[in-house]
This record gives structure tokens, C-alpha cells and sequence, in this order.
């Protein structure tokens, strides 16, 4: 009985940390190039869309999985646009990339659906769970090792790393630091997207308003909580899922005594300011962190 | 010659920034197959139709003006603080219920006993306001965490703690809305005040006279005080303001104080001013707005006067789009709205090329 309930627990905390797995990787990247991030949500919402409209319409996860990070990838070019090119402050903008993104899915999807709330669900179009789950593992498996490798392992990652740190260097051997800061939003838009497409395309089955939940702004905690390093940020990421996965347990179980759905909806949130009480905080950010080149 | 000056320093960027927007929204109006002049006629116009949509406006404009505020004095001082939706709605639970228990304290036979009443309603919704603003600077201040993320989390527990209290504890017997009970009737005494009658009762309250002097009163602060200058002044370069003996403590202690008496100003708006009870969900995301009326007036005080009201009729308008439109929904005032940040963050570029060549 204990041994199931654990097993479902641990199973309960991988799916629910993979959305802010998948944001803040994406944010992690942008904030190690020196862009403070703070449209993950916007990234989510737009994923999840575009993924559950196009496995909708296409009848396939991965070609909606594709559409979610492309689409982001386009979408975060207004962003990339304001910030590297018309110099505009980063989080200015990154609220109102939130905002335009809460704004713009209905619309869109009023024109599509004529539903200004959630798209149609995608179980109608014949896809079963157990092939989405296949295709959710593996791009997991696969985002995870070559984001590691890319971040940790090559040039690339670690000029990327230099035009947060200090884009003089960067500029010194001959690398433009707009270009990778270009570069690590572009990636990191793609990244999060997917995580918006598991959002509605695993976790759920259709997009519904505003599922996201809060989970992009979580995912850049867990980032700053980690101290900008990628294998913390996972770290974290797993813990915020436990407390998640724990909301969910905890309603179903009589503990003998009874706690509030709030204070059970709180849980994450109170967990990281207590941890950031707690840690020892040291000053991690990337020296040139919304620095204007 | 002085006069020739102060026209070339002034910076029309977000002015342009602004019209920018609008024309960007009009093309995609366009491509939703509507026509963007009737669109804009209903944005703009909606709030015309009668004294009461005036007076939901100016409403509107009360709580975007307090809103505001509270964003801009921490951006001065180099804080970008998203925490006042939190803060303005725990600062509204509190004033609720106070405005149902008070009364048992100070009796509401004579005049001066109901002044004292609400004067206590308006100081405790006050202080909690200004205590959870607090909380983000202790964070800020003794365990150097970043500003953006304190605030975040707590505009979730405080909302979600709001929630649990008035539902558990004051929940309206009458209603199946997730409401608070009413306020005592005497302390709804802005029922009858001049504003709201020459209104026809709407929302708008004598909260509005408040609010625009109080960004007369921030004006004054932020130009004439030595606290308001030391603010400025460590929100430019805070490594040489801490050089030259301006505490970070202090400063962050303050500029957040600040933000959370605004904070609580919106609250006290909705609640003394308005519904006279804290309904669950009352706030569409003020503190969010806010950010959007202070970054469009560049964070002058009197500037923000004209941007709130901008703000609150396209925020009107928005409410008639999904009647008078086919396509379009009322989820079309936040795109302007982002279009309108994008357009006027966009237009600082114009003074940076000035700056540098």
C-alpha cells in the first residue's frame, strides 16, 4: 500500500515537473546570455496552443510538438526585436509578451474554433495516450542530454555563458554577443514551447484559458533559486513537482484531519520563499544580466 | 531662450511610442476582418454613452492611478515591483472585514464615532498593505534575493490566504458567490458622496479626489524632499548613492512602504468605495495594469493622471467589444495594451540615439 502510494507519488512528480522542466531550461538559457526572462508564461500559453490546435487539426503529436516550438521561436522574435535591436528594457517587454499572449489566443481561437475559451479536445482526433506518452519520453530524454551538452560542453554554450558574464571578451575574439543573445532567446523560446505543448498535449487534452498556471514564473524561480546552474535547476524543478503531485495526493487521502484546498495551493509558492530564506545567498547572476550592448 | 529648453528636453517617445501602437493594432484589427475605425469608436467611445459608464471610467482610473503609483516609486528606485496585486488584495480582505467587525469597538451612534470607524478601516487596510510590501524588501534587503521572484510568490499565498479567509470565515450567507458579508451600513457612507451621486451611482467615489492628489502629493515628494531625491538618486546609481551615504535599507524599506500604501489604496477604492464587500477575484489584475499606466507616463506622477485615464477607456471600451463586434473579444484591450508597451518601450530608442551620438 505505502510501496503504491510512493510509486505514484514518484510518477505524479515527474509528470507534473516536466512543463517547468522543459521553461526552465528555456529560461535558464536566456538568463545565462544575459536577457532576463520573464515571458516563459507567454511561451507556455502560445505553445500549448499552437500544439493542441495542430494535433487537432493534423491528427499528430509530434508535428504539433514541432508547430509549439517553431511558433514560439517566431513569436519570441518581437521580443528578440525590441530588446537587441530598439534596446528596450527586458522585463518591460516580457510583460507585455504575457499580456499580448493572453490577449491574442482568444482571438485567434474564436476565429479558429469559434470558442473564445478552450479548442476542441484532441482524444476526439484518435490518438492514443500510451503513443503520446512514447513521444513525451523521448523528446524529454532528448531536449535534456542535448541541452546539457549544448550548454555545458561546447563553444557554443559557453559563449553563450560570456555574453551574460562579459560581452567585451566576447567581442575581443570576434563573436557578435547580439548574435548569441539571439541565438540562446531563439533556443530558449523553442524549448519552452514544447513545454507548453506537453502542457495540453500530455498533461491535458485540449488547450484550456490560461493553463499555465503560473508554471513560467515558477520555472524562472527555480532558475534564480538554483543560482543559474542547469543541473540545480533540474534539481528544483523536480522538488516544485513534488509539491504539485503533493496538492494532488493530499486531496485525495484522509489524513484524519483536514487542510485547506488554499493552503494546499500554496504550497510551492511558500516552499520557495522559505528556501530562500533559508539558502545562503550568494550572488550568482550573470554580471551583465540586462546590460544594453 | 529657458523656454526653448524645456521644449527640446521634453520627450514625446511615449507619446509616439503610443500612436504607434494604436496604428498596429488598427492593421490587426484589419486582418480580424473588422473595420478599425468602428473599433476604435468603441473603444474610445463607450465610455460617452451615459454619466454611469463616465463614472465606471473614472473608477477605473481611480484604481489605475493608485496602481501605478505603486509600481513607479520602487522603478525609481530601481526595483521593478510586481507585487501589488498581492498586496491589493489582502489589503481589500482586511478592509472588509474590518468595515463587518469595528463597529463592536467604536459604535456607530454619533458622527465622530463613524469618522473614527472608518479612519481605523482605512489605517489597519493601510498598514497591511504596506507590511506585505515590507516582506518583499526584507527578502530583498537581508537575503539580497531578487525582488521579481519574492513578489511573484507572494502575489500567489497572499491571494490564495484572502481567499481562505473570506471563505471560511465571512463567506456571505446570502450569496453563492464567493463573497464577504457587506460592511457595516454606516461605514458605506460613500454611497452619498457628491461624486457618486453626480455619477448616478456609479463606482466612481470621492476615492477619485484622493488618488489625484496623491500624485500630487508624490510629485512634490519625488521633486522637493530629500527622501524622494536620495530615492531617485539611488535608482540611477546605487553604487554611488551607497558612496555617498544613502542607506540601501532605508531606501528599499521605503520605496516599497510606498508601493504598499498605494497598494492598499486600490483595495480601499473597491471596498469603502465601490462593492462595499471583497468579492473573490474582484481585481482584474490591477497590479499589472499599473505597470502599463506608469510606463506609459515614464513614471511621472502627473503624467500618470492622463495615462490612468487612457488606460481605463480603452479598459471600458474593451467590456463592448463582445457585443458590438464578431470577431473580436474583449481579450483585444490586452493585445493594445501589449502593443502599446511594446510601441512605447520600443520609442525610448529614439532618446538613446540621441543620448549617445
Amino acid at each position: 500500500m505505502t510501496f503504491e502510494i510512493l510509486m505514484s507519488l514518484l510518477f505524479a512528480t515527474v509528470r507534473m515537473s516536466l512543463p517547468i522542466l522543459y521553461a526552465s531550461t528555456g529560461g535558464f538559457l536566456s538568463e545565462k546570455s544575459g536577457v532576463p526572462q520573464i515571458a516563459l508564461e507567454a511561451y507556455l500559453l502560445v505553445g500549448a496552443f499552437t500544439a493542441a490546435s495542430v494535433s487537432y487539426t493534423s491528427h499528430s503529436i509530434i508535428l504539433g510538438f514541432l508547430s509549439a516550438g517553431l511558433v514560439c521561436v517566431l513569436f519570441a522574435q518581437i521580443f528578440n526585436y525590441l530588446i537587441l535591436v530598439l534596446k528596450a528594457n527586458s522585463i518591460v517587454v516580457g510583460t507585455g509578451l504575457n499580456l499580448l499572449a493572453m490577449g491574442f489566443i482568444p482571438i485567434v481561437s474564436k476565429l479558429l474554433f469559434d470558442s473564445t475559451g478552450s479548442t476542441p479536445s484532441i482524444e476526439s482526433a484518435n490518438l492514443s495516450h500510451q503513443s503520446t506518452f512514447y513521444i513525451v519520453t523521448i523528446i524529454t530524454i532528448l531536449m535534456m542530454c542535448s541541452m546539457y551538452w549544448l550548454s555545458e560542453k561546447t563553444t557554443w554554450g559557453l559563449q553563450i555563458k560570456f555574453a551574460g558574464e562579459k560581452s567585451e571578451a566576447l567581442k575581443s575574439v570576434g563573436v557578435s554577443p547580439v548574435l548569441r543573445r539571439w541565438q540562446a532567446v531563439s533556443l530558449a523560446a523553442f524549448v519552452t514551447g514544447l513545454g507548453g505543448a506537453i502542457l495540453s498535449n500530455y498533461l491535458a487534452s485540449s488547450y484550456s484559458p490560461l493553463m499555465s498556471a503560473g508554471r513560467g514564473f515558477i520555472a524562472l524561480a527555480a532558475v534564480i533559486f538554483a543560482g543559474w546552474s542547469l543541473r540545480k535547476t533540474w534539481i528544483v524543478v523536480l522538488f516544485f513537482g513534488l509539491t504539485e503531485s503533493l496538492q494532488i495526493q493530499i486531496q485525495n487521502f484522509d489524513l484524519g484531519f483536514k487542510i485547506p484546498n488554499e493552503f494546499v495551493q500554496m504550497l510551492p509558492y511558500g516552499a520557495t520563499l522559505v528556501a530562500l530564506l533559508v539558502m545562503k545567498n550568494k550572488q550568482l547572476a550573470p554580471k551583465e544580466m540586462g546590460s544594453v550592448l | 531662450m529657458v523656454y526653448m529648453k524645456i521644449k527640446l528636453n521634453y520627450d514625446f517617445s511615449s507619446i509616439i511610442g503610443f500612436f504607434i501602437g494604436v496604428a498596429l493594432s488598427s492593421i490587426l484589427v484589419i486582418i480580424f476582418k473588422e473595420n478599425p475605425a468602428d473599433v476604435l469608436k468603441v473603444l474610445s467611445g463607450s465610455f460617452l454613452q451615459s454619466k454611469f459608464d463616465l463614472g465606471l471610467t473614472l473608477f477605473y482610473t481611480t484604481c489605475f492611478l493608485f496602481a501605478g503609483l505603486a509600481f513607479s516609486i520602487p522603478f525609481k528606485a530601481g526595483l521593478f515591483h510586481i507585487g501589488s496585486e498581492g498586496q491589493i488584495v489582502i489589503s481589500a480582505m482586511v478592509a472588509a472585514i474590518m468595515g463587518q467587525t469595528v463597529f463592536n469597538f467604536f459604535g456607530v451612534v454619533s458622527a465622530w464615532q463613524i469618522a473614527i470607524g472608518i479612519l481605523s478601516i482605512v489605517g489597519i487596510s493601510v498598514l497591511t498593505g504596506i507590511l506585505a510590501a515590507q516582506l518583499i524588501a526584507v527578502f530583498k534587503v537581508f537575503k539580497q534575493s531578487h525582488e521579481v521572484v519574492v513578489a511573484i510568490m507572494l502575489n500567489f499565498i497572499l491571494t490564495a490566504f484572502a481567499t481562505y479567509v473570506v471563505l471560511h470565515f465571512y463567506q456571505n450567507p446570502e450569496s453563492q458567490n464567493p463573497e464577504s458579508g457587506l460592511i457595516h451600513p454606516a461605514y458605506q457612507n460613500f454611497k452619498s458622496d457628491f461624486i457618486k451621486t453626480f455619477f448616478d451611482q456609479s463606482a466612481v467615489s470621492s476615492f477619485l479626489i484622493v488618488a489625484v492628489l496623491t500624485s500630487i502629493v508624490v510629485w512634490f515628494f519625488e521633486n522637493k524632499t530629500r527622501w524622494g531625491l536620495e530615492l531617485k538618486a539611488y535608482g540611477e546609481n546605487s553604487s554611488a548613492a551607497e558612496r555617498m551615504g544613502i542607506s540601501r535599507a532605508k531606501i528599499n524599506f521605503l520605496a516599497l512602504g510606498l508601493a504598499g500604501t498605494f497598494s492598499a489604496f486600490v483595495g480601499l477604492t473597491e471596498v469603502l468605495g465601490n462593492s462595499y464587500q471583497f468579492k473573490v477575484g474582484f481585481s482584474p489584475s490591477y497590479g499589472f495594469l499599473g505597470i502599463v499606466v506608469a510606463l506609459l507616463a515614464q513614471g511621472h506622477p502627473i503624467g500618470m493622471l492622463v495615462s490612468a485615464f487612457i488606460m481605463a477607456v480603452l479598459h471600458k471600451g474593451a467590456s463592448d467589444l463582445d457585443l458590438e463586434t464578431q470577431h473580436l473579444t474583449r481579450d483585444f484591450s490586452k493585445v493594445l495594451q501589449s502593443l502599446i508597451i511594446f510601441c512605447v518601450a520600443g520609442a525610448y530608442y529614439i532618446n538613446y540615439r540621441r543620448k549617445k551620438s
